[in-house]
């Protein structure tokens, strides 16, 4: 066992968790979504980022470019969330909620990819 | 690079060809447009009116083109009218002469030719790895491209019969292997096949012709002078011929299995590994044929008969010799100058033979004589040759103790040579030390592979083919070709592949040990699995591998964690320290 695969697939499944946990519920129903989750899933993904810098293999690679997009997905959803809840005091409507989760959807496919990705090369090389 | 001569002709032919229908077309569309934009017309008022350039252009490329589209700004006057009759028909005319100038010249069979060599020529210049030239696509020429897929090399063929081309489109290699059907000895085809290429490795000819052969030997030559070249020949005047031409490795499948027979008699462990390593799938590992030396009979004393007669009297055997046509032979026991048959096997003395060999040039001859031998002496030992690689299924029904095949022996013979060069080397060299170090390599070869069958590759230590050695080596740190070849799954094991030479500079070293250090440049013949050549080049493209297999554990990869150590290092030293 070491040190770093064990930091590296908590920090990335938590990342996957918290985003899967901001998307759930109705698209449109603002009481089912938290914002505070979603600025986590942003701050989990940051630092698991910050652990994929360096690696200079094929998969290191990999790893890197889909936590990028997770955070592209993420942010993006943040920022939507902070234009539109300027405008009223309950949070985003109906409608630029809806563009909010399916951002974040995406957001969750990349993560499942970075898991997905992180499985299977743990499988493959059998220490 | 070369200049190709098809590459300009086919444009140049295009061009030439279309040079009359295009003037044509130009000078229609000029009259018709001119005149449209000088007849006056008029508008709805009833006022005069020119058309301007761009719409009578834009009238005309709709009428030309016959595609009756009729938007036009104003009613068009008679003399208009007048105008576009005319401009239809000249127009009609002139494009149904330039398509069909193209239709003529797309059917025109020098042309598909011309343009078949440009796209052959086209397919050439794009291989940017090593690729070797086959000259002849017979039985030969395919069993060696086989070979090559196999190893992952390219080929690019040449042949006389468009047949022969076309099959090898059908065939699914992994490699590209263009195909032209063409005469190899005219230059300009050797040159579009490359063969002024930097990256085009050899000339490997093997036409049925050795007239042929010897010529685009010396074609080649000239053209390359550098360029390794095989030419299968068996005539020895042709032989002598091509030997001036320097760097030729002239191949005689006779020559080679009579060799090879020998070293079956005098060294049988040494021909089990060379058969195994040479891909016979009938030899197995470890478990060497054993040629009796008692009384022998050839059938048939043609240029195989020959070759094998004088192996025999080499190691003191005096064989009987049956052949209609052989004449006085000096040194054979006897000479039967008949048709082997039922009677003249018993009149040479097949009762008491301890071995038969069938070599006439005739496939069924050879077959009728190996069942005759096959019921009236069942142990004997028979060698048989096959001279069709279409009779194979029958051949390999005869459970005959060997057989020769003059194509499969010069394909093997050439993929040894164009695999590394270091294998006949190997060869050589264990054939000097004796059958003893040849046992103990064999064992060592079936621990590392078990019973899977022998692959042969080899590595140079450099950028493109070893990425991490290179950088481990070039930090200064040793390596070792047991820390190389451990196996990532677990470290005290190692990977299905053990190396037989180890090439530094201008020295040889056979059979390394696995305490052997590493140097930049060296190039590696290793023989092992498939699957052992994939992991090992895995290991020896990913540093971080190689790091784990040399210190048995992971290296943090990203920088937060190597920071992490190196604060983890420093506390450890501080402590002690104080």
């Amino acid at each position: 066992m070491n040190l770093e695969r064990v930091v590296f697939g908590f920090v990335t499944i938590l990342a996957l968790t918290f985003t899967f946990a901001f998307v759930s519920g109705d698209i449109d129903n603002a009481s089912h979504h938290n914002v505070w989750v979603l600025t986590i899933a942003i701050l989990i993904n940051l630092i698991a980022t910050g652990l994929k810098l360096g690696d200079r293999s094929q998969v290191g690679a990999l790893l890197l470019a889909s936590s990028l997009v997770v955070n592209v997905m993420l942010i993006s959803a943040r920022i939507i969330w902070i234009i539109k809840e300027s405008h009223t005091p309950t949070g985003p409507g109906a409608e630029s909620l809806a563009t909010i989760i399916s951002l974040a959807g995406g957001a969750l496919v990349a993560s499942f990819v970075t898991v997905a990705i992180l499985v299977g090369d743990t499988l493959i090389s059998r220490r | 690079m070369a200049t190709t001569s098809e590459l300009d002709r086919v444009s140049m032919v295009v061009l030439r060809y279309m040079r009359g229908p295009v003037f044509v077309l130009i000078i229609v569309y000029a009259i018709g447009i001119t005149g449209m934009a000088l007849i006056p017309g008029q508008d709805a008022d009833g006022n005069v009116e020119y058309m301007n350039l761009f719409h009578a252009f834009y009238f005309f490329t709709y009428t030309a083109t016959t595609t009756g589209f009729g938007e036009i700004p104003f009613v068009f006057t008679d003399e208009q009218r007048l105008w576009a009759i005319l401009c239809v028909y000249m127009g009609v005319v002139a494009w149904l002469y330039a398509i069909g100038s193209i239709f003529r010249l797309a059917q025109n069979p020098h042309f598909l030719l011309a343009l078949n060599e440009h796209r052959f020529a086209k397919r050439v210049q794009r291989i940017t790895h090593p690729f070797f030239i086959i000259c002849g696509f017979g039985d030969t020429g395919s069993l060696l491209a086989r070979g090559l897929n196999e190893h992952t090399l390219s080929a690019v063929i040449l042949d006389t019969d468009l047949e022969r081309i076309k099959a090898l489109v059908l065939r699914d290699y992994r490699v590209s292997m263009p195909g032209l059907s063409a005469d190899s000895s005219v230059p300009k085809h050797l040159i579009d096949a490359g063969v002024q290429m930097a990256n085009c490795k050899g000339v490997v000819i093997l036409t049925n012709n050795d007239e042929m052969n010897v010529r685009i030997a010396v074609m080649s030559r000239l053209l390359n002078s550098d360029i390794r070249i095989f030419c299968r020949s068996s005539s020895k005047r042709q032989i002598e011929h091509l030997r001036t031409l320097g760097n030729v490795i002239v191949i005689n499948p006779f020559e080679i299995f009579s060799q090879l027979l020998g070293m079956a008699i005098t060294a049988p462990r040494l021909h089990n590994l060379n058969s195994c390593l040479v891909g016979n799938r009938k030899a197995k590992l470890g478990r060497p044929l054993q040629v009796p030396t008692g009384d022998w009979i050839i059938c048939g004393y043609g240029r195989m008969g020959q070759w094998l007669y004088k192996q025999f009297i080499l190691h003191g055997i005096k064989p009987v010799i049956i052949d209609p046509k052989a004449g006085e032979i000096e040194g054979a026991a006897r000479i039967i100058n008949n048709h082997a048959d039922g009677d003249t096997l018993d009149e040479a003395g097949l009762d008491h033979a301890a071995g038969v060999v069938a070599g006439t040039d005739n496939d069924h001859d050879n077959l009728s004589i190996l069942m005759c031998v096959q019921s009236k002496k069942p142990d004997a030992f028979t060698i048989v040759r096959q001279n069709r690689h279409e009779n194979q299924i029958a051949f390999d029904a005869t459970n005959a103790t060997l057989v020769l095949q003059s194509s499969l022996t010069t394909a093997r013979r050439v993929l040894k040579h164009l695999i590394s060069p270091q294998i006949q080397v190997f060869i050589d060299y264990l054939r000097e030390q004796g059958e003893d170090i040849c046992d103990q390599t064999v064992q060592r070869l079936r621990a590392a592979i078990g019973d899977n069958r022998p692959h042969l590759w080899h590595v140079k230590l450099c950028q493109d083919e070893a990425e991490a050695v290179v950088e481990h080596l070039r930090s200064g740190k040793p390596l070792s070709l047991s820390e190389l070849s451990r196996d990532p799954h677990d470290l005290d094991a190692s990977l299905a592949c053990m190396p037989l030479v180890i090439e530094r500079g201008q020295n040889r070293i056979m059979l390394p040990h696995h305490n052997e250090s590493l140097v930049l440049g060296d190039d590696i013949l290793f023989c092992g699995t498939e699957f052992g050549e994939t992991l090992l080049s895995a290991t020896m493209n990913n540093s971080y591998t190689l790091d784990y297999l040399i210190s048995g554990d992971d290296k943090p990869r990203g920088y937060f964690f190597r920071w992490l150590a190196g604060q983890q290092l420093d506390d450890s030293a501080h402590s002690s320290s104080t």
